[in-house]
């Protein structure tokens, strides 16, 4: 399948090989991810992920603290702490391999070709720096834009993230603006250059749900007008039920089930993808208890044998504490799971 | 009937202005007479987003801080005009529990001391008694006599929120305040503390005010609910009115933005946005006006009570309550809009749980 490139109105990166478009699979995958390792020390925190982002495709990973979800992110964009070991057979963007990229080559691609949003755009925003400034960095930065056409291209992306009276709010500071609208502006700075990739961490968890609606309408709608895929970190399955395209459910650095949105919405699989929804109350939990997982997230230097889910799972028998089991597919090509007792009306009497 | 264990009468609240530090500023107009009262185990959920005053009220129920004006009463006693030794005894009848754990745990204090300072603060017990109360404590909010030792930071958040909880029950109060209890917490940490706070309601007989923006969480736990908009409370009911019928047009932007496993829910998507309005502004007539799209002359300019809207305990301050349109809400459907896979396997989850419970 042949993937239309929409000429952006801007120059195009001077840095960086240009990515070949005549290689099919180059094309639709946007994020190839293989066999990604992070540790600290003797610990593990991700324990050989794979993950593919296709062209225009927005991509959820779900999993609570300490699942490794953030550290999949940052991995990605080259920001792990540096005592972290990276490692992966192949983590690919664009056609280019990330790993071998180097810092510099990894600066000319942050904020140009692939850009991050996070839970708290007041810690990621520079407090000293105007709003319209920030926004205008990476043109300036990346695409070598006079400063005249960088604020016009900003002021074009504020109205567009629908940040009202655009002109005015350029020249003010991120602590004059509300919750809602500082994201706003993290999204129109991460977006500015046209990214390929945007990943966003958690982007909505700590906004109102009226506002939270807001922006995930907003980032929906302009990864369509951008073509950006996405890589969308979250611990809630719900806010995502509505843009995501696929999902990996991860836990304890390891993915357990990926599929569509509609496979893991109507097939999930995984007892800790139906631990994760049924710990969301529904109306149907109303007097009667959650059923709740036991227990936590095991720590990072304590992680059990076999599957790693099976200590708190409640359908774990012998086989799951002693061996690890594979993400295998089931019935679509697209649909996997890491379960010995999947399906489970199967195997459950 | 018996009297209410809480009364909120009329309550006002606001910040700032002339108490100002440098300057005389303008004043910000926090709770705006609101009124609720909340029965013996009785759980009355307040729902509202950032800055509508539910925490504010919370916190000047417990006079932490002090009302403007209004009443607040407390099995019969008018907390507002208590000082000293009687306003401590009252306060051990009602405790606070917050969001962040970690903020509100003392890091130099072990976990033994700090579930027995209030007993012997309050002489509940005394001598050995103390340690076995703390021992009973630990136990009952799911953690273990082992951990007296340890000090704060050495536990996980969910942990930490069982730490505030049985220090809250310490005292043995009547009422505690949830102040987004369950907020911070991952969703399956969130689900077992949800099952603790109504575990201990109906075993202890407790109030809760549980305060949260999580319109999911309140309905699940809560009898009855108040929704804040900009510091009034806009509805009020039964839980079962107030998310099946809602009467409010703002309680129907809640309920509509809340995310829902359903996925889409169409009729509700054009619907949501603008945000509310600041605490210093002087609004005329409805707060929400200028993002309802059912607004008209009249809310404008006249503010509506409560009682424009009366079905037994049912209210809503608006106008049009009576005319709104019917709304299909996929959160409300619940589980007989997902596929019976899902539901099939919930089933099973369902059982499997309830077998280890028993």
């Amino acid at each position: 399948m042949e993937k239309i490139i929409v000429q952006s109105d801007l120059p195009v990166a001077p840095t960086g090989a240009a990515p070949s478009r005549s290689v099919p699979d180059m094309a639709r995958e946007v994020l190839t991810i293989r066999g990604l390792s992070v540790g600290f020390g003797s610990f593990d925190v991700l324990d050989r992920i794979d993950l593919t982002v296709n062209a225009g495709e927005l991509v959820c990973v779900v999993g609570e603290s300490g699942s490794g979800k953030s550290m999949t992110a940052l991995a990605t964009i080259g920001l792990t702490p540096n005592e972290a070991r990276v490692s992966a057979d192949r983590m690919t963007f664009d056609g280019q391999e990330l790993l071998s990229l180097g810092e510099a080559g990894m600066r000319a691609l942050r904020g140009n070709r692939m850009a991050m949003i996070f839970q708290e755009p007041m810690t990621s925003l520079n407090p000293v720096m105007t709003i319209g400034a920030q926004i205008c960095e990476p043109l300036r930065q990346h695409r070598g834009v006079s400063a005249a056409a960088a604020r016009e291209k900003a002021l074009a992306m504020l109205r567009r993230v629908q940040i009202p009276a655009p002109e005015a709010r350029f020249d003010q500071y991120p602590h004059q603006l509300s919750g809602g609208l500082r994201q706003r502006v993290m999204i129109a700075m991460a977006l500015v250059c046209q990214p390929r990739l945007l990943i966003a961490d958690e982007p909505t968890t700590a906004l109102d749900v009226t506002i939270q609606k807001q922006i995930l309408r907003l980032v929906d709608e302009l990864r369509h007008e951008m073509e950006t895929s996405v890589l969308f970190i979250t611990h809630d399955l719900a806010v995502v039920s509505e843009i995501a395209d696929r999902i990996a459910v991860i836990y304890a650095g390891r993915i357990v089930e990926e599929g569509t949105r509609d496979e893991i919405f109507n097939d999930p699989q995984h007892p800790y993808t139906l631990s994760l929804f049924s710990a969301l109350p529904r109306p149907e939990d109303k007097g009667r208890a959650l059923a709740s997982i036991r227990g936590q997230v095991p720590m990072p230097g304590a992680m059990p044998e076999g599957c790693r889910f099976a200590p708190r799972c409640l359908f774990a028998i012998e086989r799951c504490r002693v061996e690890r089991p594979p993400l295998k597919e089931l019935d679509t090509k697209t649909h996997r799971t890491a379960c010995w007792r999947a399906p489970l009306e199967d195997s459950v009497a | 009937m018996t009297s209410p264990l809480l009364e909120v009468k009329n309550l006002y609240k606001s910040f700032g202005g002339n108490g100002g530090l440098f300057r005389a500023g303008p004043r910000a107009h926090v709770v705006k007479d609101v009124s609720f009262d909340i029965a013996r185990g009785e759980t009355y959920g307040l729902v509202g987003e950032s800055g509508s005053g539910k925490s504010t009220i919370g916190r000047t129920v417990l006079r932490l801080l002090e009302p403007d004006s209004g009443k607040v009463r407390f099995d019969g006693q008018e907390v507002t005009a208590l000082s000293g030794a009687d306003l401590r005894r009252l306060r051990r009848r009602m405790q606070i529990i917050f969001q962040d754990p970690f903020s509100s745990l003392d890091p130099r204090v072990r976990v033994g001391e700090v579930l027995a300072q209030p007993i012997r603060l309050h002489r509940l017990r005394e001598g050995a008694a103390v340690e076995a109360r703390v021992d009973e404590l630990l136990e009952t909010t799911g953690l273990s006599s082992h951990h007296k030792l340890r000090y704060p930071h050495e536990f996980s958040g969910g942990q930490r929120q069982r730490i505030a909880i049985a220090r809250a029950l310490a005292v043995e109060p009547d009422l505690i305040v949830c102040d987004e209890a369950v907020s911070a917490l991952d969703v399956s940490i969130q689900a077992q503390i949800l099952n603790l706070l109504a575990r201990l309601r109906d075993d202890l007989g407790m109030s809760y005010m549980f305060i949260s923006h999580d319109m999911a969480v309140v309905r699940h736990i809560s009898d009855r609910v108040g929704v804040l908009y900009a510091g009034r409370l806009v509805e009020t009911g039964e839980v079962s009115d107030v998310f099946e019928s809602p009467s409010h047009p703002y309680t129907r932007m809640l309920l509509a933005a809340t995310p829902s496993l359903s996925g889409r829910s169409p009729d509700a998507e054009q619907k949501i946005h603008g945000s509310p309005p600041s605490p210093f502004e002087q609004i005329n007539g409805c707060a929400f006006a200028s993002r309802c799209s059912f607004a008209t002359a009249r809310c404008t300019s006249d503010s509506p009570d409560l009682d424009a809207f009366e079905i037994r305990t049912h209210r809503a301050a608006c106008w049009h309550a009576d005319d709104l349109p019917d709304m299909t809400l996929a959160g409300v459907a619940g589980d007989a809009a997902m596929s019976p896979a899902f539901r099939k396997r919930m089933e099973l989850l369902r059982r499997a749980h309830d077998a280890v419970a028993r």
